[in-house]
């Protein structure tokens, strides 16, 4: 196998176009899926020396996230506590601190698990990701993209994340850890944009729903602009347990994960109405 | 073979590794730093947990090449038996070491905390004990001597 430490984004494209490699953030997926021979990829291009994918800023009304942004780094800045609420409680408590060190955002979209922690809060929060390749560059919606088969093309870089910054309030829950069986594992994450005592605008993300996390249009439309108050709370748990139904259909999770996103859904919201439905 | 330059417990090295080996497998097999221990070898366990340039890391997950340029602990860079490190002290005392194997990776995320955070609260304890599972004790212990080592620092 052959390996390659690039130090800039430019050489990384080049070195993927040239020799069909398999990008290396963290590690903490492809080592495993080398190991298992899940992955055998015929060389390595080791993301870990091009400092720029690793920076958290704002830029002109928006967070930008690089790709090697690890859950720790994410999970430890204000940025992100501020204005994605949502990403930054995911980033607590995904895996263990060894991981979250180890783990970055641009592996949990290039690995996409259906259960992977970081995309229902970035599709809550709007979401667009940056991406790269001999072709070009462009700015894709994180669900727009999650809707691609395969997700990424043959030597595309995920070089970042944005993220509006538009003062909406945000918030994720899960259950179940990783190794959890896939029937007992969920999560939701929610945005909303609240003016006075109404709801103007809603966004419901899911993931371990399916395939892939997955934004509810549904949802978002059915639950914007109402008051918000305890009516509100349980029209939305009654909403979410029909996508789960509609999503999941006759697999045998559907049953309990109906019952579970109940629970859920209140959760993520926790930090933004109370269970009495007045403001948090 | 590619080479590597990192710093193991304040000895500089150049390495010659392959490109799929872990850092577990340098440290254990290039440098006879036996302290590493595998457990689960997925990540779940810790008991591979050193500090890399100032952060835990499961040294299953890594690969070697990563690690080029860093600065490691492991576990041998933290004691010995004639000066213990106060963690490792409090861990013998308080009686959190049964068949020790999770100890090194134990020693390590409870040293990088007090490096870091030299009062952390019983929550912070917690959460940066998280990442190493036990087979052997309560954890009641292992937190306990962590939160007996911080108090030791501080006098
Ligand atoms: C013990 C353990 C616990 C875990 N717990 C959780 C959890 O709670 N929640 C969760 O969501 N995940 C969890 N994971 C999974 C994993 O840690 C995450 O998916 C992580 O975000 C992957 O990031 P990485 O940097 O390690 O990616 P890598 O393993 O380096 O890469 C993953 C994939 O993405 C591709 N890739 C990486 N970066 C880019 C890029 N910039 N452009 C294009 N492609 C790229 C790689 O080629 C590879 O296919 C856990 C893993 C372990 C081992
Ligand atoms: S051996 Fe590395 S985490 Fe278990
Ligand atoms: S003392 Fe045996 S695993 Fe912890």
């Amino acid at each position: 196998m052959k390996y390659f430490q690039p130090y800039s984004v430019e050489e990384a494209i080049e070195i993927a176009h040239a020799s069909e490699s398999t990008f290396l953030a963290g590690g903490t997926d492809l080592v495993l899926h080398m190991r298992n021979g899940k992955a055998q990829p015929s060389g390595l291009i080791d993301l870990g020396k091009i400092p720029v994918l690793r920076e958290i800023k704002e830029v002109d009304g928006f967070i930008e996230i690089g790709s090697m942004a690890t859950f720790a780094e994410l999970g430890n800045s204000e940025l992100v506590a501020q204005n994605a609420y949502a990403l930054w409680q995911a980033c607590q408590s995904m895996g263990s601190p060894q991981i979250r060190n180890q783990a970055t955002l641009g592996g949990n979209l290039g690995n996409c698990s259906p259960a992977a922690d970081g995309l229902p809060p970035l599709l809550a929060l709007g979401a667009e990701v940056h991406l790269i390749s001999q072709e070009g560059e462009e700015f894709e919606p994180l669900s727009t993209l999650l809707s691609r088969t395969p997700l990424l093309g043959q030597n595309t870089l995920i070089l970042g994340f944005r993220i509006p910054i538009n003062g909406w309030q945000s918030g994720f829950a899960k259950l179940g850890r990783r190794r959890a069986l896939a029937i007992a594992r969920l999560s939701v994450a929610v945005a909303v944009e609240i003016n006075g005592t109404r709801v103007e605008n809603v966004r419901v993300a899911l993931g371990a729903v399916g395939r892939r996390a997955f934004l509810s249009e549904s949802l978002g439309r059915e639950l914007s602009g109402l008051d918000l108050n305890g009516a509100w709370l349980e029209k939305g748990v009654l909403e979410v347990q029909q996508i789960v139904r509609e999503a999941l259909g006759a697999r045998a999770s559907a049953p309990y994960k109906r019952e579970a996103v109940s629970g859920v859904f209140r959760e993520a919201l926790a930090s933004i109405i109370t269970e009495g439905g007045t403001q948090a | 073979m590619i080479e590597i330059k990192l710093v193991v417990n304040n000895k500089p090295y150049t390495l010659g590794v392959e490109p799929s080996e872990r850092l577990i497998d340098a440290l254990r097999n290039r440098l006879g730093l036996l302290g590493t221990k595998e457990g689960c070898g997925e990540g779940e366990c810790g008991a591979c947990t050193v500090i890399m340039d100032g952060k835990t890391v499961n040294s299953c997950l890594v690969l070697a090449v990563q690690a080029n340029g860093s600065v490691i602990t492991s576990i041998e860079g933290v004691g010995n038996r004639r000066s213990p490190h106060p963690v490792q002290k409090a861990f013998v005392e308080v009686g959190a070491v049964q068949c020790g194997f999770c100890t090194p990776g134990m020693v390590l995320s409870a040293k990088n905390l007090l490096d870091k955070n030299s009062k952390p609260s019983n929550e912070e304890i917690g959460i940066a004990m998280s990442g190493n599972l036990c087979r052997c004790t309560g954890y009641d212990k292992i937190l306990r001597a962590v939160k007996i080592a911080a108090e030791e620092g501080k006098e």
